[in-house]
């Protein structure tokens, strides 16, 4: 029976190897083309062997050249990673001026003049139709100080559980994930069409993102608690405006934008996507909310908190995992979003998204699959790393509530 | 402590929403934006502007549109009113819609002052820039001419083996083809599947034009037509048996193609020749220099030849191609736009733009034997023009070429037969001719 | 603060931008679809009565797109629906590194669509280094013209939606599949039950809402696929062999800017979509009514 059961149980995992081979193939292939030469790619046959070559990727750096602070940005990447995964690893005994927490403040601190230096040390950009890139250096700053501030455990005192010394060593990281964007500014500062777009995925994407995690946990945690004039209606008519096709509102939406100057801009298109996301983000999160049990917080209440304030301590903490699979969601959505995006920005405009732009690397000889396989590729990266740093809370996100523990 | 935080992260949410607020356009120096097609003719505009940006401090920026999206992106930003783009190069089609739309400015008065109409070429000057034909009134400078035509190998077609068979099996001499039963006889001669060698690569994709620029000249020379420029009548002209033939014929070179042909557009047809695929290939002039260029086409690149399109059993008409600079009528910088084009159409930057490997509409450039010389297609590229024809240029053209692009392609994908096509693109055409009002009298 | 001005201040900012960027546009859309207005024209909305939608709904070329569409909607989620559900059976147990395997097979799903439709172009080509092509060249006389065959090209369209997709019911029906209690099947196992009657009476009630509702938003999806036959087949290519009903309402609104009669279809869409959905729905409730009595 048990050998059986082994049996059984190395056939399935043969099976799931299958499929995973099935479906990463293309992925690979996309990967393994962006690192060909044009000659290899146009061959009768598809071609596994090949001589590797960046050249597909240098077509997406700026053409002049990159900037020297590129190369700081990122040391300062990869030093951030190795620091928190060296802190990580070994208990370092450090002495009380170099604290774990005072070694993430200066490394965040050098990381805010860095970015400084580049804002004024780099010559602005030539283009009329593109905002100026440098002024998403402060944006970091601001990013940095405010992501700091919410991680670092504010405290002096309180012993250093392993709480605290989990949020001083995520310090480490803010850097080297704003640090990646920084480099995506610095690029799209000296000219390169491609990180410029990118750097206007990730503010449309992320700033969406954000906002629609944010009004969608607002709201739900109200349908989950109060009482609410025809509460099943509402939350059907907030599903139903998932249901409408893009294009369906597009030519309005359109309209109305061209009629408000807010085609090509940023703020229009994180409006747009936050309003499509939002009610994705209400009913995923209503789910999870209904599953905290009410106990807590009437036990929060009569301690003396505010519901507010409860909401805050006891609500928040508790839904970290629905948040984190809705934020993927979310964000998932935002960045590969490309109807409204071709219809709304324009060709090298000021808020042109990646995913029209990818798709247009024809130049004057044909199709460049090379150019578009590097391209979707770097696209890939970031979305790719944030789910797999979400991964364990993905699982249990998307239960809609439909599933009763 | 707590309230400190919060104001703190207060202020700092305040400050973001300062900072990442709309600024001010940075007009740190005077700048024209143009907008094109992504192509090669984009890239030498914008080396010829570099002269312009010596001589008067103005920057000058070519934005390319891929070729799929050209029409769609230009006309939704014209409908946004938007103000990035100042000069437009737009395809000929597009003056009537642009005109009555209000897009473009209108330029009549501004061309009679100031430009030399006699020293563009006439034709040019219709096709590109006059709107309605005849009138006068004009809303464009043409800035490239462009011809469909073919380009073929040479040593392939001038292989003695090749040669001998080709004469034994139809009993001429292989030659770039004057007709198309020629065309199709040589297509149909160098189509080997086993050795990946096909005849012909023409255009079949449905984007944009892709089809129609390919097959609207079959018809013509087969004896079709788009329909009657007065009363705009459509039935009878397009759906006519020699227009079917057309059709028919133009399906028929599909065998003789590589298989993916369907979907061929001017990159897919270049990719094929310059991949060596195919023995002939139909492109417009202006996408030849990929060919003759060793870094893309490093097979065939000093072997390739160029004639004009073949002509039909009713005649002979080649597909216009080609754009004319108009301004746009949401610019800021109408002024710098005029200013640009006057340069532009000055004689020794003609002379420039023509050597940089652009079409240029300049009469006497044009004519020029070093014009002629100036690269091995530019002959053939001259010979075309007493046939060249044009679409609708009705404000409603991009209906009529939306439909005229289903049905063909429906046609040549065998959805449809090619009767059946055509008599829905008459149907269909007089609907959107109907409700324009043409046949309000 | 009170709780209502809480719930107000919670509710309010969600439903005033709904308002404003769903109902608003959709209530302006309802009143061009009545009139004849081209956006690229100077001239002003004329009204025309409901000659929009009788010129629409009397067009059988219409009706060939909305068959288009449900011919895809369904073989794409039906296909989807078993792959995921069949892969979630597979992962659902317990091996090394299963959350790294998992977050492998979502991949597909993390690009954008219109990146997916033009990079599969080259994968599912016949000239030049097709993949799908060689990996069947064994079986097959002459290549699949995947994209330019009028008869396989909606296949090809399933394909890639489905590689791209599958994966999303996979991880639905694998939060659904991890959450029945394991105490279910030990109970059955005491009463020596048979594999497939522990799936039909414990797993299949117990994940059923779930996957009824992966149904709902793909289905939903699937009805508004637009990217992937804008750049896979080249505008719903060949022919009109895959052009869906999303393909045509753009070619509709932003190529033609036929803007009212755009609207029209664009109602026209809504409402089957939304009668839809409510079917779906109201079913949602009856399953999910009969899973908490079990």
């Amino acid at each position: 029976m048990g050998s059986r059961k082994n049996f059984v149980h190395y056939l399935i995992l043969a099976f799931v190897a299958i499929a995973v081979i099935v479906y990463i193939t293309p992925i690979y292939w996309i990967l393994a083309t962006s690192l060909k030469r044009l000659s290899d790619i146009t061959t009768r046959l598809p071609k596994f062997v090949f001589d590797i070559s960046l050249e597909n990727y240098q077509k997406l750096m700026p053409p002049e050249g990159v900037a020297d602070v590129t190369y700081l940005f990122l040391g300062e990447v990869l030093v951030g990673l190795l620091l928190f995964g060296f802190f990580s690893l070994f208990n370092v005994r450090l002495p009380r001026a170099l604290s774990l927490r005072n070694l993430g403040l200066i490394w965040n601190s050098v990381f805010v003049l860095t970015c400084l230096y580049s804002f004024l040390s780099l010559p602005p950009m030539q283009s009329r139709l593109q905002t100026d890139a440098r002024f998403n250096f402060l944006l970091l700053i601001v990013c940095t100080i405010i992501a700091y501030l919410l991680i670092a455990p504010w405290r002096k005192t309180g012993g250093l559980t392993s709480q605290t010394l989990k949020k001083q060593r995520l310090t480490f990281v803010l850097p080297s994930i704003f640090g990646t964007v920084a480099i995506c500014a610095v690029l799209a500062n000296g000219g390169s069409k491609y990180f410029y777009q990118l750097l206007n995925s990730i503010i449309i994407g992320g700033g969406s993102t954000i906002l629609a995690v944010g009004l969608g946990t607002l709201a739900a945690y109200a349908f989950s608690r109060f009482d609410i004039a025809g509460k099943d209606d509402l939350l059907f008519f907030i599903l139903s405006t998932r249901m409408l096709p893009p294009v369906v509102v597009v030519i309005p939406i359109y309209l109305m934008y061209s009629a408000l100057g807010l085609r090509d801009t940023h703020f229009g298109l994180i409006l747009l996507y936050t309003t499509f996301n939002v009610s994705f983000a209400v009913w995923l999160m209503k789910g999870f909310i209904d599953e905290i049990p009410k106990e807590y917080e009437d036990a929060a209440l009569v301690d003396g908190y505010s519901r507010f304030q409860t909401f805050l301590k006891v609500i928040l903490p508790q839904s970290v995992t629905g948040i984190a699979a809705t934020a993927v969601f979310c964000l998932i959505t935002a960045w590969n979003e490309f109807a409204f995006a071709l219809v709304l920005t324009e060709v090298g405009g000021r808020a042109v998204t990646a995913p029209p732009s990818i798709t247009s690397a024809t130049g004057s000889t044909g199709m460049d699959w090379g150019k578009i396989a590097a391209g979707t590729f770097v696209f890939l990266l970031p979305v790719a790393v944030f789910t797999f740093l979400m991964r364990s809370h993905l699982l249990r996100g998307v239960t809609f509530g439909a599933v009763k523990k | 402590m707590k309230s400190v935080r919060i104001s703190l992260v207060l202020a700092i949410i305040l400050a973001l929403a300062f900072v990442s607020a709309p600024k001010a356009d940075n007009h740190q120096s005077q700048s024209l934006t143009i907008v094109w097609a992504e192509w090669d003719p984009a890239n030498y505009l914008q080396e010829l502007s570099k002269d312009f940006t010596a001589e008067t401090g103005i920057a000058v920026d070519v934005i390319q549109i891929p070729w799929p999206n050209f029409q769609d992106k230009v006309f939704t930003a014209f409908v946004g009113k938007s103000d990035l783009y100042d000069i437009v190069i737009g395809d000929s089609q597009w003056l009537g819609r642009n005109s009555q739309g209000q897009n473009y400015i209108n330029l009549t008065d501004w061309i009679n002052e100031n430009i030399d109409v006699d020293s563009i070429y006439g034709p040019a000057m219709t096709a590109f820039a006059e709107y309605p034909k005849g009138s006068g009134t004009y809303w464009a400078l043409p800035a490239e001419v462009d011809a469909a035509g073919y380009v073929y190998r040479k040593d392939l077609f001038e292989d003695p083996n090749e040669m001998k068979a080709f004469q034994a099996k139809y009993g001429y001499a292989l030659a770039p083809p004057k007709t198309y039963d020629q065309l199709r006889d040589i297509a149909e001669f160098f189509t080997r599947p086993d050795q990946d060698l096909y005849g012909i690569a023409t255009w079949y994709s449905k984007e944009y034009d892709g089809i129609t620029m390919g097959f609207q000249q079959v018809m013509w020379s087969f004896g079709g037509a788009y329909g009657d420029a007065e009363s705009h009548k459509v039935a009878g002209h397009i759906n006519t048996d020699d227009a079917v033939k057309a059709l028919e014929f133009y399906t028929s070179l599909l065998q003789f193609a590589p298989p993916d042909a369907p979907n061929y557009y001017w990159a897919e047809t270049l990719n094929a020749y310059n991949s060596g695929k195919v023995a002939m290939a139909m492109n417009y002039f202006a996408f030849f220099p990929g060919v003759v260029d060793p870094k893309s086409n490093a097979i065939s690149h000093d072997k390739s030849g160029f004639f004009i399109a073949p002509s039909g059993p009713k005649g002979h008409y080649i597909s216009i191609g080609g754009q004319g600079m108009s301004i746009s009528s949401y610019s800021k910088n109408k002024d710098l736009a005029k200013q640009y084009m006057k340069w532009f159409m000055q004689k020794p930057v003609q002379e420039k733009w023509a050597a940089l490997g652009g079409f240029t509409p300049h009469k006497e450039v044009l004519q020029s034997d070093t014009f002629k010389t100036a690269s091995p297609f530019n002959e053939a590229f001259a010979a075309s023009f007493p046939y060249l024809r044009d679409f609708w240029a009705v404000p409603e053209y991009a209906e009529l070429l939306e439909v005229c692009q289903t049905n063909w392609s429906q046609a040549i994908s065998k959805i449809k037969s090619a009767k059946e096509a055509l008599d829905a693109i008459a149907r269909k055409h007089e609907e959107i001719f109907e409700d324009a009002g043409y046949y309000d009298e | 603060m009170s709780d209502y001005q809480l719930k107000m201040a919670f509710i309010m900012p969600t439903m005033i931008l709904l308002i404003l960027m769903n109902i608003f546009p959709l209530l302006w859309s309802l009143y061009l679809s009545f009139h004849r207005y081209k956006a690229s024209m100077p001239a002003a909305p004329r009204f025309i009565g409901v000659r929009n939608y009788s010129r629409l709904l009397a067009d059988p070329e219409i009706w060939g797109y909305f068959q288009t569409t449900a011919y895809f909607v369904i073989l794409a989620v039906a296909a989807q629906f078993f792959i995921g559900f069949g892969l979630a059976l597979l992962l659902n147990r317990d091996f090394r590194y299963k959350g790294f395997v998992t977050t492998l097979l979502l991949l597909p799903m993390m690009l954008s669509p219109v990146v997916v439709g033009l990079f599969w172009r080259f994968i599912l080509s016949s000239d030049n280094a097709g993949l799908l092509n060689f990996f069947l060249s064994p079986f097959l006389k002459s290549p699949i013209g995947w994209t330019t065959n009028p008869k396989v090209a909606m296949l090809a369209v399933v394909i890639v939606d489905t590689w791209m997709w599958s994966p999303f019911m996979m991880l639905i029906a694998l939060a659904g599949l991890s959450a029945v209690p394991k105490s279910l099947y030990e109970a059955a196992d005491v009463d020596r039950a048979s594999a497939w009657f522990k799936f039909r009476e414990i797993t299949l009630p117990l994940v059923s809402p779930l996957l009824l509702i992966a149904l709902l938003f793909r289905t939903m999806d699937a009805f508004k696929m637009f990217d992937i036959v804008y750049v896979l087949t080249r505008e719903g290519g060949p022919g009109t062999a895959t052009e869906t009903v999303s393909m045509n309402l753009y070619k509709l609104a932003f190529r033609n800017y036929n803007t009212g009669k755009a609207c029209a279809m664009a109602y026209i869409l809504l409402i089957i979509i939304v009668a839809l959905s409510n079917i779906y729905v109201k079913y949602l409730n009856r399953v999910k009514g009969e899973a908490q009595e079990t």
